[in-house]
This record gives structure tokens, C-alpha cells and sequence, in this order.
């Protein structure tokens, strides 16, 4: 079936969507070296600063959370694409400080190639940097080593917390340690529906058929969990939220952010029916649920499904969750 | 091998990887990946072919440059990293490369690759059309350049077919486990039409 998408030539997809996002949003990003999103109004030079990167065709991750209270900068590659480590190095020259920066690589193979040569490059510049790289996907079982577990919509949340903590003024190894123990205490399970397409040829990632549905399947639909029939809204959220609550240890008294990260076609309503089911499963299990987000986040495409995210809170953590952030694509007040 | 052919080669690479796209793409997909290698490779090719450079030094540095800041993706990055071995490897100012010289400098290209992959041959990735180049550029330089490129195409080329076997190891298709076998790996098949180009001269 040919695609049906509002777009012009695909080669300039990345840059005309930066050019829109800029755009749109100019009191709060602006546009550096043409694929790097950075803050109209830096944050305060002795402050950390928080740097992440990613391919586009995910929106509004990762370059729609660049703001106060997240992100200083972000780097985006071409579509699916992680961009090349020489352009990372120009965002992590760009915010340099005696403060530090907080380097922020999800955890798929060209991100971790394109990560490991910026830090390279930044350590031989002299710059003061910690890369922490986000693992969150439990779909090959929470037990899998932390190489082989994907970084996904966790991302989210992690950048909420760790920016709001920056901005606080924490300084960079308070940050690292902050860090490392949320992203300890982050789950994600995706499920899809609906496979997606790749916007430049068209191409179908995947397959699914009509009345099956995936468990597990990363961030592109590129397979990995397991094959079923499509269940009701309830017996799908029965069937991933078990699997979040073993992998992140949440337990009766503890304090629990969830978020139901849309990947592209499945509406507002879907999510927020999901989400209640999950938030009653935790509420009896003696968890207590944060207020949280049923949004897009995260997406690829016409992908239809959602990702289910965890994340364990310590008081600190949803005292940042809590904090002021104003990014284009996530504003807390 | 003069720098004037060296740029040729890419000049013909770039050709010849557009023209088979679409391939390079359905064969991503097929194996399990996001489908999009045929865009990627081309890309890179092109960036590789736009470079510039009085010498074998500059030239690849001007490569890795290209590579690394103009196009995204792993493909480049790799291809990124096997050139900045290479540049590291040879003398400025050289403008002709010995068969031996290319050999050593592709060696030392794969050397470089060594500390961004772990990939070997036998995990389906571009690597496994890679290294038996490589590996048959070293072993037949006494021939002459081109029995040597001649050897080096070849072993591209079987190393390539021989992933249709094996189940992904790395990259997004390794999720897969098993429903990764049958394709051809995407990445070794550009890899090995870009070695034929160098035996076509």
C-alpha cells in the first residue's frame, strides 16, 4: 500500500520537521549547526547541563524535551539514525562548563557507537563529561544483561528527573548518582498492533497480522517479544504490568510513576483506558501511583500500540517530577 | 593504486549502491532491521565520493569528516571509524599506494573498527563481507593489485551469501533470534558491491 503522509521530498524530512519544531515553539528552542536543538535562553553556566541525541522520526523525542527543567540540548540524526558521534561532540562542545555535562545515550548499537566517539573526542577536548546509558526495555526478560536491553520511552521520565535536578543546581556527581538509581528503578514494555513504515521509502518494518498483536517488540516494531491474538485493553495491560513491577522491584508502600507513551496511531483514549487498568493493578498491590502521562511521547510513525513505562520514585525523584519544566513537549508548573 | 582511481571507486560506489537501494533496503527489512540500509549506504557513499584531498592522508581525513557529521546512522559511523584507521595509517603527502600499502591501510582501518564493534565474522553484519576482504587484500598484495582486488571481491561476496545462514547478532534484527535467518545481511551486500568496485578498477 503506498504511504499516505503530509511531506515533501523525503531526503529533507529531518530538516524541514527541525525547521517546524524551531519554528513553532521559538520562545523556548532555537536551532545550532542546523541539527542540534538547544535552549533559546541557556541554563546558567554553573549549573549541569544535560545533552541527549537520537534519530528523528521518533517526535517529539527526543529534540521536542530540550527546555528548563530538561534538556539543554539535543542532537538529531536522519530518520531511524543515530547521529554521527562528530556531530554529538559539537552539542557537548556547545554547552561546556566547568560544571559538567550529563551525556544521555539510549542503548541501541549506532546511539552507543555515536556516544562512545563523542566521548572520545570530548575527553580529548578536556571537557567534563559523564555519559549514562538508558536500558529500560525488559522485553527479552528482566534478567537479560544490561548490553542487550534497548533504550526506550524511559527516556522520558529519566530526562523529567535528571534536568530537574540540574536545575536545582545539584552538582555533576550528585547528578550521576541521582541518575544511575533512577535508571535503575525504569521499566518499559512496548506492545504493538499496528506495524510502522519507514517515512523515506515507504517500507514496511515488520509484520503483523490483522488480528494478532506483539508484546515486546522495540522501538521500530522490529520484532523481539512474543506473538499473540489481540486481547482487550484490560488483558493486555494484565499481561505487560506484571513483568514492569518484577523488573523495577516496586513494592506495596512504594511511590510509582507510569506513563502510557503512544508509538503513533493508537488515540488519547486507547491510552487513558490502558492506563487506568494498570494504575488499579498498582493501587491494589499498595503501590502509590504519581500523577503521570498518557501522551505521545516517544513514536514511530503510524505505529499502532503503546509503550507501558515505570519507574521506581524515591521521595527526591517525585520532588523533581514535581518541579517546573518547560520543554515544547512537556510543561509542568 | 593512485589517489585519482581511489576517488574513482567511490565515485562508481556511489553509483552503483543508488542503484541498488531499494535491494539494500527490502533485504534490512526482511532480516529484521528498520528497512532503511539502502538509504543509509547511500548516503554514506556519497559523502565518501563528495571528500577532497591532495593526498591518501587528507583525503581520508576529509572522509571521516564527511561521515561523521554530515550523514547519521551505524552504517556511517563504521565506515566512519574503518576510514579513521586508515588516515591514521598512511603518510602525508603519498599520492600512490602500493598493493602492499592498501592492504596495510585497510588493516588498519578493520584495527580501528575493532574498538567500535565487536561484531566478527559470523554475527550478520557488514563484517562478514568485511574482514575476508580484508583478509584476501593481505593475502594476494604479492599478486598485484588486481588479483588482489579481484581476491578481495570474491570473498566479499561469499562472505556475504554466507549470512543468509545466520541469525543476527547484532543491531536491531538480534532481537529476532531465529526469524532473523534466511536474508541476506544488508550491510554486507553494499560492503561487497563496493569491493567489486575496486576490482572493476
Amino acid at each position: 500500500m503506498p504511504m499516505k503522509k503530509f511531506m515533501n521530498d523525503p531526503a529533507n524530512l529531518t530538516k524541514e520537521l527541525l525547521e517546524g519544531l524551531v519554528g513553532c515553539y521559538s520562545d523556548i528552542i532555537d536551532l545550532y549547526n542546523e541539527k542540534i536543538v538547544v535552549r533559546k535562553t541557556p541554563k546558567a553556566a554553573d549549573k549541569v547541563a544535560l545533552v541527549a541525541f537520537g534519530g528523528s522520526g521518533h517526535e517529539p523525542a527526543m529534540h521536542g524535551f530540550v527546555g528548563e527543567g530538561m534538556l539543554d540540548a539535543c542532537v538529531a540524526g536522519d530518520i531511524f539514525a543515530a547521529p554521527g558521534g562528530e556531530k554529538v561532540f559539537e552539542a557537548l562542545d556547545y554547552v561546556k562548563r566547568d560544571a559538567g555535562t550529563l551525556l544521555i545515550t539510549l542503548n541501541h548499537n549506532g546511539d552507543r557507537m555515536s556516544g562512545s566517539k563523542a566521548m572520545r573526542k570530548a575527553q580529548k577536548a578536556g571537557l567534563k563529561v559523564v555519559e549514562i546509558v538508558i536500558h529500560d526495555d525488559i522485553a527479552q526478560g528482566p534478567d537479560t544483561p544490561i548490553e542487550d536491553k534497548r533504550g526506550l520511552g524511559g527516556v522520558i521520565p529519566f530526562i523529567k528527573v535528571v534536568g530537574a535536578a540540574a536545575e536545582a543546581g545539584k552538582s555533576l556527581d550528585e547528578i550521576v548518582e541521582l541518575a544511575n538509581k533512577f535508571n535503575e528503578g525504569i521499566a518499559t514494555l512496548s506492545v504493538a498492533l499496528k506495524i510502522a513504515t519507514h517515512p523515506q521509502n515507504g517500507g514496511e518494518i515488520g509484520a503483523l497480522a490483522d488480528d494478532e498483536m506483539e508484546i515486546g517488540m522495540g522501538q521500530h516494531g522490529e520484532g523481539g517479544g512474543g506473538i499473540s491474538k489481540m486481547c482487550s485493553a484490560d488483558e493486555t495491560v494484565e499481561k505487560m504490568l506484571p513483568s514492569l513491577v518484577k523488573a523495577t522491584k516496586i513494592a506495596s508502600g512504594d511511590k510509582a510513576l507510569l506513563l502510557i507513551n503512544g508509538s503513533g496511531s493508537t488515540t488519547t483514549m486507547e491510552m487513558l483506558i490502558c492506563y487506568r487498568k494498570a494504575k488499579q493493578m498498582l493501587e491494589a498491590m499498595g503501590v502509590t501511583v504519581l500523577p503521570g502521562k498518557c501522551d505521545e511521547l516517544l513514536t514511530v510513525q503510524e505505529m499502532a500500540g503503546f509503550q507501558m513505562i515505570l519507574c521506581k520514585c524515591c521521595d527526591t525523584c517525585a520532588g523533581y517530577l514535581a518541579a517546573p519544566a518547560n520543554a515544547p513537549y512537556w510543561v509542568t508548573r | 593504486m593512485t589517489l585519482e582511481q581511489f576517488k574513482q571507486v567511490w565515485a562508481k560506489a556511489a553509483v552503483k549502491t543508488e542503484a541498488r537501494e531499494k535491494d539494500y533496503s527490502a533485504l534490512d527489512a526482511a532480516a529484521g532491521g528498520d528497512g532503511d540500509h539502502g538509504e543509509a549506504i547511500v548516503a554514506a557513499t556519497k559523502a565518501l565520493a563528495a571528500a577532497q584531498g591532495d593526498d591518501f592522508k587528507s583525503l581520508l581525513e576529509d572522509m571521516v569528516s564527511h561521515l561523521e557529521s554530515d550523514v547519521s546512522g551505524s552504517t556511517s559511523s563504521l565506515y566512519g571509524t574503518l576510514f579513521e584507521g586508515m588516515a591514521d595509517a598512511v603518510d602525508a603527502g603519498k599520492t600512490e599506494l602500493s598493493a602492499e600499502e592498501v592492504a596495510e591501510v585497510f588493516a588498519a582501518g578493520l584495527e580501528e573498527l575493532g574498538f567500535a564493534t565487536k561484531a566478527k565474522v559470523g554475527d550478520k553484519t557488514f563484517m562478514d563481507a568485511l574482514i575476508p576482504a580484508i583478509e584476501a587484500l593481505k593475502a594476494h598484495a604479492a599478486e598485484g593489485e588486481q588479483a588482489m582486488f579481484a581476491a578481495a571481491a570474491a570473498a566479499a561476496k561469499a562472505g556475504s551469501e554466507a549470512t543468509a545462514q545466520m541469525q543476527a547478532k547484532y543491531g536491531r534484527a538480534k532481537n529476532l533470534g531465529e526469524r532473523s535467518i534466511g536474508p541476506i545481511d544488508a550491510g554486507s551486500a553494499s560492503n561487497a558491491d563496493i569491493w567489486s568496485c575496486f576490482a572493476e578498477g
